[in-house]
């Protein structure tokens, strides 16, 4: 039980960094249905934003965090602009593989900047972990999944009620008939990617913090994860993003503790898999179906 | 058949050239062993871009999983001629086709098994899912014993050569090219161009998303093996999700049901990192840039859906000599579609489509519904509709907006499944039938919006339709035989006479998006008339027309009803049109019949009048066309 409830935990915690970075897919496909696949890439940005600071140049935490959150939103927002933008209107693999190819580039060139090699992250918070009955709480985790819940909450408010909120969810279901009643659809997209990637960029001090090492390609397998997650929930839905998030770190936690470590991936694509055939789209998601 | 003679020449050659080409470099060693290797890997990943382009060029399906079909061939393959060699002393080379066979057979089981329930999905949330497929396969890959676990299988005899794997790879390419121009293939892409309209033509989506996928994964397993003999050993992990993105772009960049794009672009794309090896840290850098450039500049891909075709190069070189020498050609005869002499001669006479027999007895209607009706959670769309259509009718079906009009055409036609009551067609309940199933029983519609195979031809869209009335094989089509050039010389001449009914026959080789709107609407009518239809089913087919048009509509709906005698429902709100030319009447509102009769009489029906007009939240549009009914001239 004490094992269960420890496993249990360290699954909603790394649930909780998945979700953040879920919320960021589940924005950007809400309102370009585009599944960006350079996300995880920014989230990797991030973190060697942050590492250079603390590291190189001695930067206090606070202050690395805003740093890299605005060079994450910079970054996501130029990105977007430059290789998504100009193929709104071709198929929608076209988008697709200029972000497969933004995922590239950002990866090699951490790469050749940075070298292969991880660099540690520096540890910012050294308080004990919680002990209750056995079980150990640590309080990164805590912090994670109180912060991403947090997060998550003021996004939804944010994006229900107000008025940028609102030209989102507009440009998201008719990007003609909303700049016809005049909101700025491109603004209003660049905005969708900077939300997506300061959040990024909080995910990725999170999940720096978990796993203290930064390198190019940490952000693949996160990346891909917090996709699945999205998926999972319901993509295009904040709240999706958040169940998605959690039942993934969870299943992967509690697999690798009592099953196997190799099979928890197999474990978490075959959840996606049994949900996407009952609840095609995704657990949150409401089925669509053509007009004839 | 001169062309297509001209062209099996041409390309033939072209593939035994660069055979011999290739191959006496490798063998007075001009190529070396790192380079034969690399030619070889180009092959092996043609056979992959092209498989996966059936599934993403063809059928229009994005499907991340592909490497995992691969690793399956693979492994299945290596482990066979592992077996085989070390246990029961066969020879490696012999061991081969048979390894390499279980290895395509065997990924094509698995990628039936998970085709079955993926294709139930549509668009991105199928990209995931065959994303999950594909790294499932892998992760149990790595976790059985027999596949040597994380560790994969090595000391696999290194027996594959350049011309093993330059002649799968033609075949492959053989076969896609025939498949594609098959009415397996035409079903296939017609997937992609509208599926609700590929259904409604008589095809099976489901059926043919499977067979469509299965064979991908074939092909898929085949490379597999190949790259198992040729590399020596094989671990999971190189199969993994990157491995799958790899082959999309080369799909992608040659262009999206374009096999010669795929030919290039899996070339060029095998090549570039060797090219650049110089660059070694710019290497990954320089191809994630290029990839981005050329999807800005060319987002359809090399090709497009075009191929390269030699025969088009050499005519238009022979063309250019010509003008530089100033000769004249020679007027030649240009052959006559379809029937020739000489296939007449060689007892090569076309088989014409089936036309299904209807038998109907005396007085008894074509089509009937009893009590139908349908509810959407609490709402009636419709109830205890009772239509009766008699033989060569021509009936209307109107009502205000929202009466549920074509509610009932989805019942009629299988899109929707009704709640009560029963559709007879002759006599038979079609109730619970398929759509595809229910068009080879002899109704056919038109769509309130346009949907046309958009990218394909004019002839190609109405030979489409003609799927139901033929009967080869997919082998038949791949391997070209009698059975198949007689089958499609009978559809062709069909499908022309068809388009030359309606005038329409020199737009044959337009695409379909090419033609103006009116033309448009034609063509799905002639498209709907190819599978030989009972009862044609019109949905609006006046929207949008200016009066000239809805003129010349009229008079080819009359035209229809003559020259094919079938029955015909319409919708429509242009009254003129309707009071025009329909014998009968039905009226529905909120879901219900209220009225049915001659013109005449609806036009001077009270419950008609007030369907009209008695509510406060009517439109002026809906007075507008009251006004019509009663003023309409019959």
């Amino acid at each position: 039980m004490v094992l269960f409830l420890n496993q249990f935990i360290n699954g909603l915690g790394i649930g909780a960094i998945y979700a953040l970075i879920a919320l960021g897919y589940t924005m950007v496909y809400g309102i370009v249905k585009l599944i960006n696949f350079a996300h995880g890439d920014i989230m990797m940005v991030g973190a060697y934003t942050a590492v250079i600071l603390m590291v190189d140049l001695s930067v206090s935490f606070p202050v690395a965090l805003v740093v890299s959150m605005l060079v994450c939103v910079l970054i996501g927002v130029v990105i977007e602009r430059v290789a998504y933008k100009p193929l709104r209107e071709s198929p929608r693999i076209c988008p697709l593989i200029t972000a497969i190819g933004v995922s590239y580039l950002l990866e090699n060139s951490a790469q050749l900047l940075f070298s292969a090699n991880p660099r540690p992250f520096p540890t910012v918070l050294s308080i004990p972990p919680i002990v209750i009955g056995g079980v150990n709480i640590s309080f990164i985790t805590l912090l994670t999944v109180v912060v991403s819940v947090l997060l998550m909450i003021a996004l939804q408010y944010f994006v229900m009620t107000s008025r940028t909120g609102k030209a989102m969810r507009a440009v998201s279901e008719d990007m003609g008939a909303a700049r016809l009643m005049g909101i700025n659809v491109n603004i209003t997209i660049s905005l969708t990617f900077a939300v997506g990637c300061a959040l990024a960029a909080i995910g990725a001090m999170l999940y720096c913090i978990a796993y203290p090492s930064v390198a190019p390609t940490m952000g693949m397998m996160p990346g891909l994860k917090a996709f699945i997650a999205a998926v999972l929930g319901g993509i295009g839905l904040i709240p999706g993003a958040m169940i998605g998030g959690f039942i993934m770190g969870i299943a992967e936690s509690l697999t690798k503790g009592f099953v196997s470590s190799q099979l928890s991936d197999a474990v978490v694509y075959g959840i996606l898999i049994i949900v996407l055939l009952f609840k095609p789209s995704g657990l949150l998601g409401k089925a669509q179906r053509e007009k004839v | 058949m001169k062309r297509n003679l001209k062209s099996y020449v041409l390309n033939l050659s072209a593939v035994l050239l660069i055979y011999i080409v290739i191959s006496s470099l490798i063998g007075t060693g001009a190529i070396n062993k790192y380079y034969t290797g690399i030619l070889i890997m180009i092959g092996i990943n043609v056979i992959m871009t092209v498989s996966l382009n059936l599934t993403t060029g063809f059928l229009g399906e994005l499907a991340l999983g592909h490497a995992g079909f691969m690793s399956v061939g693979a492994f299945t393959a290596g482990v066979i001629t592992k077996a085989l060699v070390e246990q029961y002393g066969w020879n490696a080379t012999a061991c081969l086709p048979v390894s390499l066979l279980a290895g395509g057979l065997l990924a094509a089981v698995m990628g039936f098994l998970i085709g079955v329930p993926a294709l139930r999905l549509k668009g991105d949330y199928l990209a995931i899912i065959t994303l999950g497929f594909g790294e499932i396969i892998r992760v149990i890959i790595q976790n059985l014993q027999i596949t040597g676990g994380a560790s994969g299988i090595s000391r696999i005899p290194r027996v594959n050569s350049f011309t093993l794997t330059y002649v799968l790879m033609i075949l492959v390419i053989i076969v896609m090219f025939t498949l594609g121009r098959s009415r397996h293939g035409r079903a296939i892409i017609s997937i992609r161009e509208n599926s609700v309209a590929a259904e409604a033509t008589g095809v099976s989506v489901t059926r043919y998303k499977i067979f469509a996928f299965t064979f991908a994964a074939f092909f898929a397993g085949i490379a597999g093996g190949l790259y198992a003999h040729q590399i020596g050993r094989v671990s999971a992990a190189t199969f993994d999700f990157n491995k799958s993105i790899e082959y999309l772009v080369m799909v992608v960049l040659g262009g999206m049901g374009s096999i010669t794009g795929s030919i290039i672009a899996a070339s060029v794309l095998t090549l570039l990192p060797e090219l650049l090896r110089e660059f070694s840290d710019y290497r990954m850098l320089l191809y994630s840039i290029i990839l981005i450039v050329m999807m800005l500049f060319r987002p359809k891909g090399l090709m497009g859906t075009a191929e390269f075709s030699l025969t088009f190069v050499w005519n238009s070189l022979f063309g250019w000599v010509r003008k530089l020498l100033k000769i004249q050609p020679k007027v030649k005869d240009t052959p006559k579609a379809g029937l020739t002499d000489e296939s007449v001669k060689a007892g090569h006479e076309p088989i014409m489509p089936d036309l299904p027999a209807y038998p109907l007895q005396e007085g008894e209607p074509v089509l009937e519904t009893r009590n139908l009706g349908i509810r959407f959670g609490g709402l009636h769309a419709a109830e205890e509709v009772n239509l009766r259509l008699y033989d060569n009718e021509i009936v209307g079906l109107i009502g205000p907006n929202g009466a549920g009009k074509t509610t009932v055409f989805n019942m009629l036609t299988g899109v929707y499944l009704p709640t009560d009551g029963d559709i007879l067609l002759l006599g038979k309940s079609i109730v619970g039938q398929k759509t595809y199933e229910i068009v080879a029983n002899g109704i056919a519609r038109t769509f309130q919006n346009i949907r046309l195979f958009k990218s394909m031809t004019v002839l190609e869209n109405v030979k489409v339709a003609f799927h139901t009335r033929m009967h080869y094989s997919p082998a038949t089509g791949i391997f070209r035989l009698p059975r198949y050039v007689r089958e499609e010389e009978g559809i062709d001449l069909r499908a022309r006479e068809l388009l030359r009914v309606f005038s329409m026959e020199d737009a044959a080789d337009t695409p379909a998006d090419g033609l103006p709107y009116g033309q448009q609407r034609k063509l799905e009518i002639c498209r709907a008339l190819a599978s030989n239809p009972k009862v044609l089913l019109l949905d609006e087919p006046a929207a949008g027309m200016n009066p000239i048009e809805t003129k010349e509509l009229m008079e080819t709906i009359n035209l229809i009803r003559d020259r094919f005698h079938i029955t015909i429902l319409l919708i429509e709100h242009d009254m003129k049109l309707v009071m025009g030319i329909c014998e009968r009447i039905y009226v529905l509102n909120y879901g219900r019949v209220i009225a049915e009769g001659k013109p005449a009489e609806i036009r001077n029906n009270p419950e008609v009048v007030r369907a009209y007009l008695g509510h406060s939240d009517q439109t002026n549009k809906a007075q507008a066309e009251l006004e019509a009914i009663r003023n309409g001239n019959a």
